[in-house]
């Protein structure tokens, strides 16, 4: 049943290509609802369990699919009221490959066998790079091609540390199915010397696809050179998916009594990114790649809390939530801004408030949530993984996580400050905004709201289950 | 058979070196497919202890016609079409490029003296030797020009490497077709979207050089 998540867009994305753009929005929609449903039905177990060879339900992967099946569905009804302002010639190329991406990105999540997973993240890569220069310009071809070859790359040397890890098992002497589920049954008679090369090789393989520091060069070119739709899907899902693979490592780690050398492994490639982009914030004139370095942070912030566990483990799991929902409606907001002033750079745009109201809201309201402000849910989790770094006496760690955290918060305040209620000298927008376009990053917005109010109890169960074999819980 | 994995396996080493000489993009082309083909033979000579099946022979089969057909004749009709001048434009020379080869090659050895590897075999040794300096050598291919379709040689150089020390550790991959058939269909896809990139660069910069590109940066 699960299956379906990855055959069905898989189906009608290949079908769209070929169909007029019309029936191809209608079946982009469509899509993403039947996706949603199914995703809904497996959350809450009224389907048969999974079972495969390649592929299976981890607390850990439903997460990351019921975030991607939430943001697809608010992703493609915006999608289709922005391409019938831009008139792209390739729209049906753009749908199509959204449809592919989904496929790709649902495949990782339920991916089981390592090789499998492999695949299913170098598909990712594959599909998604049309979306990017679906455009044609000059600096969309490059960005593609930078995105594509280092992607590649990066991912390449992932195989190899798959390879690694097949031989730790072959060098322990066992032999079981070479996927997650039963190496982690038997973590403790893998070679060690083995499998932390695998490790290293596919932090680095699939950090390059997350976006950690050093391997983010492709991020910022390829976020803010895709259309708008498709950068909140890059950023808000894509990056969670490679996310899962560096962790699906790091529980095998763990489980092989290897979890310190992985926890400062991650911690050291998080730090890295929050100065990074705590650097390369300040003097920023473009938003989107604003955005972009504000998502390298947050995958930093994100491994530097599975690295610390406990208390920060919640909180990454919950970051990992917010930061999606937060950020793909900052992204669409970002579109907004775009067709309305008809530009990416920052000293161009101004008096939003005035101009876009609506957008103006929710990108100020989206810009307060990624910054950590009360009352959106991304202050709770940076709070535990504070406390959580605190409690582990990890010192100095979490003195750098602070200092980046002001540095990018003073870095991005004055740059939005001045999109918002900064002056503009013309009074007008090139196309006014749409009520349809200004409320899928209202709802995503509302929902990280709603889950800070109220978490719903099942979603609470999945993330202890699965953070609790690294010994990550939220009662520590 | 030991003898016939250990030809092949100079044969690697001889297209690795030869890719990191040649001047001419038709050349370096032609070398992949032979290159293409004899990486996809060289499983066929390992598996003494399997024994040869049906199965691996498909695979072979499969092998060959993705890696020594598809892939070089997508590369060579890109060729054909796009690029208009066909020196390879180092942006290290190609004696600096060959003697990083050979350095490539004593690296390798060294390497697998080094790793202790008490279970395996005599034979696997020098597939060892040889699947690093064929990654080695993709990565300096993959750097060191400045063509985009060369570093699409340089990425497919590599990944040649890398499935080579695929066949010489992990011996319990290559009897997963099904994985193995995703691996492929992941390749030849990734060719296929590169190609259509290179085609479009090519209209909009009209060449493939990637030096022209530099709009993007902090």
């Amino acid at each position: 049943m699960l299956q379906l998540t990855y055959i069905i867009p898989l189906v009608t994305g290949i079908i769209v290509f070929s169909l007029p753009v019309k029936p191809g929005r209608l079946i982009l929609l469509a899509t993403a609802v039947v996706h949603a449903v199914i995703t809904a039905m497996e959350w809450f177990h009224l389907t048969a369990p999974l079972e495969s060879s390649y592929f299976s339900t981890t607390p850990e992967g439903m997460l990351v699919l019921a975030i991607l099946s939430f943001l697809f569905l608010c992703i493609s009804v915006y999608t289709i009221f922005y391409m019938a302002e831009t008139e792209m010639s390739k729209e049906p190329v753009f749908n199509g490959c959204m449809l592919l991406f989904l496929a790709a990105m649902s495949m990782v999540t339920i991916a089981d066998h390592l090789i499998m997973l492999w695949v299913a993240i170098e598909a990712t890569t594959l599909m998604s790079a049309p979306l990017i220069f679906v455009h044609g310009s000059r600096e969309s071809l490059e960005a593609t091609w930078k995105y594509i070859l280092i992607c590649s790359v990066g991912i390449a040397l992932a195989l190899l540390g798959c390879f690694f890890i097949i031989f730790s098992m072959e060098m322990g002497g066992i032999h079981v199915p070479i996927t997650f589920s039963s190496l982690n049954t038997v973590a403790d008679q893998l070679n060690p010397i083995w499998l932390k090369a695998g490790f290293i090789f596919i932090v680095i393989g699939y950090g390059t696809k997350m976006g950690l520091a050093p391997m983010h060069t492709w991020l910022p070119d390829a976020h803010s050179e895709a259309p708008s739709p498709a950068s909140a899907l890059l950023s808000g899902a894509l990056l969670n998916c490679a996310f899962l693979g560096v962790y699906r490592c790091h529980l095998l780690m763990v489980e092989s009594g290897m979890g310190d050398y992985s926890s400062n492994a991650l911690i050291a490639f998080g730090l890295a990114s929050m100065v990074v982009s705590a650097v390369f914030i300040l003097n920023q004139n473009d938003y989107k790649r604003m955005l972009a370095y504000s998502s390298i942070e947050n995958m930093g912030i994100i491994v530097v809390g599975i690295g610390i566990g406990g208390l920060a483990a919640f909180g990454a799991m919950l970051h990992m939530i917010h930061h999606s929902l937060v950020k793909s409606s900052l992204f669409l907001s970002a579109g907004n801004i775009f067709l309305g002033y008809g530009t990416k750079s920052i000293s161009r745009t101004g008096g939003m408030l005035k101009l876009l109201p609506k957008t103006g809201v929710t990108f100020f309201a989206g810009f307060a949530g990624i910054s950590g402000f009360p009352p959106f849910g991304l202050f709770i989790s940076e709070l535990l993984i504070i406390l959580g770094a605190i409690q582990a006496g990890r010192h100095v760690t979490v003195s750098l996580f602070i200092f980046c955290l002001i540095l990018i918060f003073a870095g991005a305040s004055r740059l939005v400050m001045q999109m918002v209620l900064g002056d503009r000298p013309e009074e007008k927008t090139l196309i006014p905004e749409k009520w349809m376009r200004a409320l899928p990053p209202i709802i995503l917005l509302l929902s990280s709201l709603a889950l800070v109010i109220w978490l719903p109890d099942s979603i609470y169960q999945t993330i202890q289950q699965a953070i609790s074999s690294i010994g990550g819980t939220l009662n520590g | 058979m030991i003898h016939i994995s250990n030809i092949l396996l100079a044969m690697i080493l001889l297209s690795v070196l030869l890719s990191l000489r040649t001047n001419r993009l038709m050349a370096l082309v032609k070398l992949m497919a032979f290159q293409g083909v004899v990486v996809s033979a060289v499983p066929l000579f390992q598996t003494t202890a399997h024994g040869i099946n049906v199965n691996l022979i498909l695979f072979f089969i499969l092998l060959v016609l993705v890696k020594g057909l598809f892939i070089p004749g997508l590369l060579f009709i890109a060729v054909k079409r796009v690029v208009s001048n066909r020196e390879i434009e180092p942006i290290i020379g190609y004696h600096a490029s060959l003697f990083a080869g050979l350095i490539m090659i004593v690296f390798s050895v060294y390497v697998t003296n080094h790793l202790h590897l008490a279970n395996l075999a005599s034979s696997h040794k020098l597939l060892l030797v040889s699947a690093i300096t064929t990654m080695g050598a993709g990565l300096i291919l993959l750097m060191a020009r400045r063509k985009a379709i060369t570093q699409v040689i340089g990425y497919l150089v590599m990944e040649n490497g890398i499935y080579l020390i695929g066949t010489a550790l992990a011996k319990e991959v290559h009897t997963q077709y099904v994985v193995e058939f995703a691996v492929l269909l992941d390749l030849l896809v990734a060719v296929l979207v590169m190609g259509i990139v290179l085609n479009d660069i090519n209209h909009t910069f009209d060449d493939v050089d990637t030096a022209l590109m530099g709009q993007l940066k902090d």
